[in-house]
């Protein structure tokens, strides 16, 4: 067995932080992250107002209505018009004042920004493919040529590099079973599909080192299917990759089956199919 | 007299109870056969050309063959179950034979389509259209096979050892379940091997 | 009313006919509730060690650790892991709530709820039992295998779970299990149906019946409905494993074809969802009735919250596609689903509002299982508030796959139907085993175990919402779940807290069954519905005469009643 696992760092420095910060999300650092934060505050706070309400009904009824303090209870069998009015009333203002409301914000948020594609013949975006597989994520940049899957691609293993300020659009697909493409720092993911590509946008704000998750039951060491995604400033990042191409283009081997795992990038429709036919 | 008159009534509601369980049964395996049927679709419908990788159609003789000897066994069992009600017991036990021997010849039609298909190369496991035919037709075989096992559930009332009335229950629900296994091959033929 | 009436039976003599082969709705209900009870305790255990393995990764399970886990120092290690999750998971669903919900609860009540001597079906009844005990030795069987027990999650998405991802007879035996458990339910779900329409009593119309009785009945139907969607689900999968087909398998794994893995995803959870809502229907139809018993006033709204759960067991039919936000699924689906999810609200709403009615101006009486039904009340308002963060799309693309939806599920699951679960029994002890289990302790499970259960659930919301995300065995490899260490450490000591109140629970169980000597009286809770007209225990024919029903089930705290009590039988006219 191998017991290098078993002695992971368990512990650092977490004693220094107060309840309300430990139980923060993660810093976001994409354009978009806040509107999700944004909705579940709102949600939360609705949610705390009728829990608030079912509370007090619980409690306080339990404690107005004990045996002792009500011994003669209220004869009703609840179907009197006011009873049903009241009862009609909670249950439209639940539907109307939560539920209504956040699905706006929801769905706005939805076609209005995660699946509203950037249009890549007007915008700069940067493209990336990954493929992911038992346990690892497969990143591929075009190289200098632009196409996808020639030699001089940036081919890496969990290692992301983006530059912040731009849209980055991923196509996703799985070698083997389904896993899925987590940024906790962008509040996004995808599912990575065997046979079927995906699609996700995001655009990364801020530099710094962050961490990718896998975010669906792969296997065995599904827990440790981590990347390190690096947010470079632009200038950074387009020094990076001038680099990078240079490197990769001598690196990589024609001959090998392996590096060529791209696929022509296909940016009009969604949900291609792709694989067989 | 209305003792039996008492009995009488009670065996038509044990008969309407049966009935209603039968039913929710014959709910619950269509649900079986739907959810294939919606995986079929799914396949068939994403699928840009069908069969895939150039696969040929199975040939129809046999599933047609398979259609007619169910269809037909649907028939005598009315004529089983209309000879039982008029109490005709010779013809009650002729029609019955005839279902019964349909029922197996159903299931020897199906093992001759089976061997046909992997003689013109469509296989189990010959992509998803090999995986639907066999698939589909083994379900609903496995499915005719407890119905020849229900079959033999009325041989008491063959052989004159049952109360009649009990009987009529009997026959009626063996019969809405026979005619349900007809239905649903109806449709996956002409959903699989047809359409 | 009732089609016919059933004739009493000689009562059996030999062990077998008694306790083993039995045809007799109660045996038959006891043979599921030790069956569920076992398989509660050892899916609790495999929490336990989930759980450990989440705060301390790497140590060895207290106790038993070295005895299961020799070869990695006493420590779970991450194959076993996966297979432990999984089995949790379908354990607690499959072998513990359903046996004890619909199986126990379900032929327990219905009959004797409804003034019947048996189920329609006695022998498809005790069928049912015996086919489930296959089942449940499947899934034991498959823990023993060379490769390992199935471990890819309950909900078993391929590809993972086709031969590419878990390779071995363990999956397959997992299928093959649940596809045998599904049967034993649909036989359950069709005697179930058929007794509530043909066997009440005469003058029970259906708006008469306990509301316990309309949510096992609603549980039935769905179970009739889509229990077998599953089937064909756990069939293909079957194929794809034994025969070679590939219904499900794509990318580099199929060879000779491709499929659908997502397929699966539709399939199971057209089954899914109306299978949650399957097992909290049992739950809220007790607690709706316990409410109403212990407030000692009739149920606020009865057949309103009757014809909500009906609506919820519709609606629950249409949003399934909420579980498959993270698949991309078009856009028009999408959105369909989450509003669709969203009017779950409005039945929901309603009923909880007739909970509440319920007990206002009631006179209430603490007993255990009214705590235990406003403990449902509290843990089903907090985790039915939680889903609507995973009915929106945007707020799921974050939270799905982590421990909110963990916390979700469990809060509304495991805490709602175990906790009503309780209520259930120590109400009806009585009435199974003629003994009252011993109200002291009774309230002390309470406490502890909501002190746990929140402990633990509500933790795992927080977590997730930190963004960990779940079935992970070290999740601290990363940097960002660094910091929920302590977060998960307590739900650990919470989860172990719970664990520990449940031996007050099997102690007190235990002796109430087997040893204490003071019978209960024939109606210890004094309320009206028909299995309190009788002996406690039950005599084995139930009824010697088939009661005619003149009033509803919760007519308690009527003014106009004379003879001293506050409660009337439903075999007596309205006062």
């Amino acid at each position: 067995m191998e017991n290098k696992i078993f002695t992971e760092p368990v512990l650092k420095n977490t004693e220094s932080l107060g309840f309300f910060e430990m139980i923060q999300p993660p810093e976001d650092i994409s354009e978009h992250g806040h509107l999700i934060d944004y909705l579940f505050n709102y949600t939360t706070v609705m949610n705390i107002f009728f829990f608030f309400l079912v509370c007090i009904g619980i409690f306080g009824f339990s404690y107005l209505y004990h045996r002792k303090r009500h011994p003669k209870p209220y004869y009703t069998y609840g179907n009197k018009k006011t009873h049903i009015t009241v009862a009609t009333v909670i249950g439209i203002a639940v539907f109307l004042g939560i539920d209504l409301n956040i699905t706006r914000l929801s769905n706005n948020d939805y076609t209005g920004i995660f699946i509203n594609w950037p249009d890549e013949s007007k915008e700069d975006v940067v493209k990336v493919q990954v493929l992911a597989q038992q346990w690892a994520w497969n990143f591929r940049q075009a190289g200098a040529d632009g196409i996808f899957n020639t030699q001089d691609d940036v081919v890496t293993l969990n290692d992301l590099r983006v530059p912040a300020g731009k849209k980055v659009v991923f196509q996703i697909l799985s070698k083997d079973v389904i896993h899925s493409l987590y940024f906790p720092n962008a509040r996004r993911k995808t599912d990575a599909i065997p046979g079927r590509m995906t699609r996700m946008w995001i655009q990364f704000n801020k530099p710094g080192n962050y961490d990718i998750a896998c975010a669906e039951m792969c296997g065995t060491y599904h827990y440790r299917m981590a990347a390190k995604l690096t947010v470079y400033e632009e200038e950074d990042f387009n020094h990076w990759l001038a680099e990078a191409h240079q490197i990769y283009n001598s690196v990589n081997d024609p001959e090998d089956p392996n590096i060529y795992w791209g696929w022509k990038w296909n940016s009009t429709s969604s949900n291609k199919k792709l694989g067989m036919n | 007299m209305t003792t039996m008159v008492m009995n009488n009534k009670r065996e038509m509601r044990e008969k309407m109870t049966s009935s209603i369980a039968m039913v929710l049964t014959l709910v619950s395996l269509s649900m079986l056969f739907a959810t294939l049927m919606l995986g079929y679709v799914a396949y068939r419908f994403t699928s840009d050309v069908w069969p895939p990788l150039g696969m040929e159609r199975a040939a129809l003789e046999l599933p047609t063959l398979s259609t007619v000897i169910i269809l037909v066994s649907s028939l005598t069992y009315y004529f089983t179950e209309t000879s039982f009600l008029s109490q005709k017991l010779k013809q009650f036990k002729v029609f019955f034979s005839l279902t019964f021997l349909l029922g197996v010849g159903f299931m020897i039609s199906q093992m001759f389509l089976w061997k046909n298909l992997e003689a013109t190369g469509i296989y189990v496991d010959t992509t998803v259209f090999g995986s639907i035919i066999y698939a589909f037709t083994w379900i609903h075989a496995a499915h005719v096979i407890g119905g020849i096992v229900a079959l033999l559930f009325l041989i008491p009332s063959l052989t004159g050892k049952r109360d009649y009335l009990k009987g009529q229950i009997w026959v009626k629900n063996v019969g809405q379940y026979w005619h349900f296994l007809g239905i649903v091959w109806f449709i996956l033929y002409f959903s699989i091997f047809i359409f | 009313m009732a089609f016919y009436e059933q004739h009493i039976h000689p009562k059996p003599t030999t062990f077998l006919s008694k306790y083993v082969f039995s045809f007799d709705h109660k045996v038959i209900a006891k043979q599921f509730l030790w069956y569920g009870i076992f398989f509660l305790l050892v899916g609790g255990l495999m929490a336990l060690m989930i759980r450990w393995t989440l705060a301390y990764p790497g140590q060895p399970f207290p106790v038993i650790g070295h005895f299961l886990f020799p070869t990695s120092n006493g420590a779970v290690p991450p194959d076993t892991y996966a297979m432990l999750f999984t089995m949790h998971g379908t354990i607690m669903i499959f072998y513990a709530i359903t046996p004890i919900l619909i199986g126990a609860f379900g032929n327990f009540c219905i009959p004797l709820m409804l003034g019947a001597r048996d189920m329609a079906f006695p022998l498809l009844n005790m069928l049912s039992y015996h086919v489930a005990v296959i089942s449940g030795a499947l899934l034991l069987g498959s823990l023993f295998v060379p490769l390992g027990a199935a471990a890819g999650g309950w909900t078993s998405y391929p590809t993972l779970s086709t031969l590419i991802g878990s390779p071995g007879v363990g999956q397959t035996l997992w299928t093959l299990a649940i596809f045998v458990l599904g049967v034993s339910s649909t036989m359950g779900a069709v005697n179930y149906i058929t007794t509530i329409i043909t066997l009440r009593a005469p003058g029970m119309g259906y708006f008469d019946m306990p509301l316990t009785v309309w949510g096992l009945g609603l549980t039935a139907i769905l179970n009739a409905i889509f229990l077998p969607v599953l089937g064909a689900g756990c069939l293909l999968l079957i194929f794809d494993r034994v025969f070679g087909t590939t219904f499900f398998l794509a990318g580099a794994a199929a060879t000779t074809g491709t499929g659908d893995p997502v397929l699966f995803q539709h399939v199971f959870w057209i089954f899914g969802h109306p299978e949650v809502y399957i097992l909290i229907l049992p739950a809220w139809g007790i607690v709706s009735d316990l409410l109403s018993f212990f407030a000692r006033k009739p149920a606020f709204g009865a057949k309103a919250t009757a014809l909500s759960m009906t609506s919820i067991t519709i609606l629950s039919t249409l949003v399934y596609g909420h579980h498959m936000f993270t698949t991309q699924m078009s856009p028009l689906l999408t959105q369909t689903f989450m509003t669709l999810t969203m009017t779950i609200s409005i039945p929901s709403a309603i009923f909880f509002a007739n909970w509440l009615g319920t007990i206002w101006k009631g006179s209430i009486r603490f007993h255990s299982p009214m705590l235990f039904s406003l403990g449902v009340v509290f843990v089903f308002g907090l985790g039915g508030l939680t889903g609507l963060y995973l009915g929106t799309v945007t707020t799921d693309l974050y939270l799905h796959d982590t421990y909110f939806v963990v916390g979700h599920f469990h809060y509304t699951m495991a805490a709602s139907v175990l906790l009503g679960g309780f209520a259930g029994t120590y109400f009806w002890m009585p009435k199974m085993f003629g003994t009252i289990m011993n109200e002291f302790w009774a309230k002390i499970h309470f406490w502890i175990t909501m002190l746990g259960l929140n402990g633990v659930f509500f933790a795992m919301m927080l977590v997730g919402y930190g963004g960990m995300h779940r079935r992970i065995f070290n999740p601290f490899i990363y940097e960002f779940t660094q910091k929920l260490i302590p977060l998960n450490t307590f739900a650990t000591w919470s989860a172990i807290v719970m664990g520990f109140a449940q031996i007050i629970f099997v102690v007190n169980f235990v002796h109430a069954v087997f040893f204490k000597k003071e019978k209960a009286s024939d109606n210890p809770w004094e309320v009206g519905t028909l299995e309190w007209t009788i002996p406690s225990p039950a005599p084995h024919y139930n009824f010697k005469e088939i009661p005619v029903v003149k009033c509803g089930p919760h007519e308690l705290g009527n003014p106009n009643l004379s003879n001293g009590r506050d409660y009337q039988y439903q075999t007596e006219e309205l006062a």
